[in-house]
């Protein structure tokens, strides 16, 4: 197993690469799932204002 | 049902599909090759992402053209926010094949970094791509940052073929390069197989990514309409 992931002397190479692609390709969608959320977030703001203001027309 | 619904329900079976091809083709390509392929040693594992996330840097940048180019002939909305949505993808993909790239540079000719023509032009690319996103976030009005990021994203397509030209170089005395041809007759079939099952997964893991984008830009365009504010996950 330790010779696997030794790869000839290599090692250090092919981890730091596979483990650059696996951080960009983890970090793009955790930042799409926080960006989701807070715009979620804005939109029911924004619903929250608005019947609030329809509510006061109405009084 | 409307493409944000249906978008929705797509996502997670492309996130399945990029884990499953992509653990199925790095496992190929590390346990099906050999260690030692003739000038090269272990280190040209690195390909599996290298050759994937390259392939789709340039794939995802002619995919932005087509709805850039799709939203500048019809005017429709949903392709503008398609070919921005598909930007920041490509951007990783070619950050990914830069970064690695780079490694396997240092193993395999002992440098990080040359000015070779396909190294130079997919730098470029990647500036090609960062400017693309900075314009469009640099105007306020939609409108017009769709329009002129469409613009630059047609322009930039001249790059498509110089890299093209400058991996696979008509004559070899015109051009001093480095990098390999990228012939795929001469690749070792389960090199290939991996290579190919690893860019299938790195595809579909572009198809959840721009997926999950464009669902994002559209609740944030149309917040303020009924059918936004009637969704079950905005209640």
């Amino acid at each position: 197993m330790s010779e696997f992931f030794h790869m000839g002397g290599f090692g250090a190479y092919i981890w730091s690469a596979m483990g650059a692609a696996v951080f960009l390709m983890l970090l793009e969608p955790i930042l799409l799932v926080m960006k989701r959320r807070s715009v979620l977030q804005e939109v029911k703001r924004g619903k929250r204002l608005e019947e609030r203001r329809k509510r006061d027309l109405q009084q | 049902m409307n493409f944000y619904s249906l978008a929705g329900k797509m996502i997670p079976f492309f996130w399945m599909a990029a884990i499953a091809l992509i653990a199925i083709g790095l496992y190929w390509g590390f346990f099906k090759t050999a260690d030692v392929l003739n000038d090269q040693k272990q280190y040209y594992r690195i390909i599996y992402v290298h050759v994937a996330s390259a392939w789709m840097a340039m794939w995802l940048y002619a995919v932005m053209v087509f709805w850039a180019m799709v939203g500048l002939i019809f005017n429709t909305r949903l392709s503008y926010m398609m070919a921005s949505a598909t930007a920041i993808t490509g951007t990783i993909m070619t950050l990914i094949a830069l970064i690695t790239g780079a490694i396997w540079g240092k193993t395999s000719w002992g440098t990080w970094w040359d000015w070779d023509p396909k190294l130079t032009t997919f730098l470029i690319l990647l500036f090609v791509y960062i400017g693309y996103i900075a314009l469009q976030s640099a105007i306020d009005d939609t409108r017009r940052s769709d329009k002129a990021s469409a613009l630059l994203a047609l322009v930039g397509l001249a790059l498509v073929p110089v890299i093209y030209y400058a991996v696979n170089c008509p004559d070899p005395n015109q051009c001093a390069s480095l990098h390999q041809e990228s012939s795929l007759k001469r690749v070792e079939s389960n090199i290939l197989i991996g290579m190919l099952v690893t860019t299938l997964g790195f595809w579909m893991y572009s198809f959840a990514t721009i997926l999950m984008r464009v669902r994002n830009i559209i609740l944030e365009r149309e917040r303020k309409t009924s059918w936004v504010s009637k969704l079950k996950e905005t209640s």
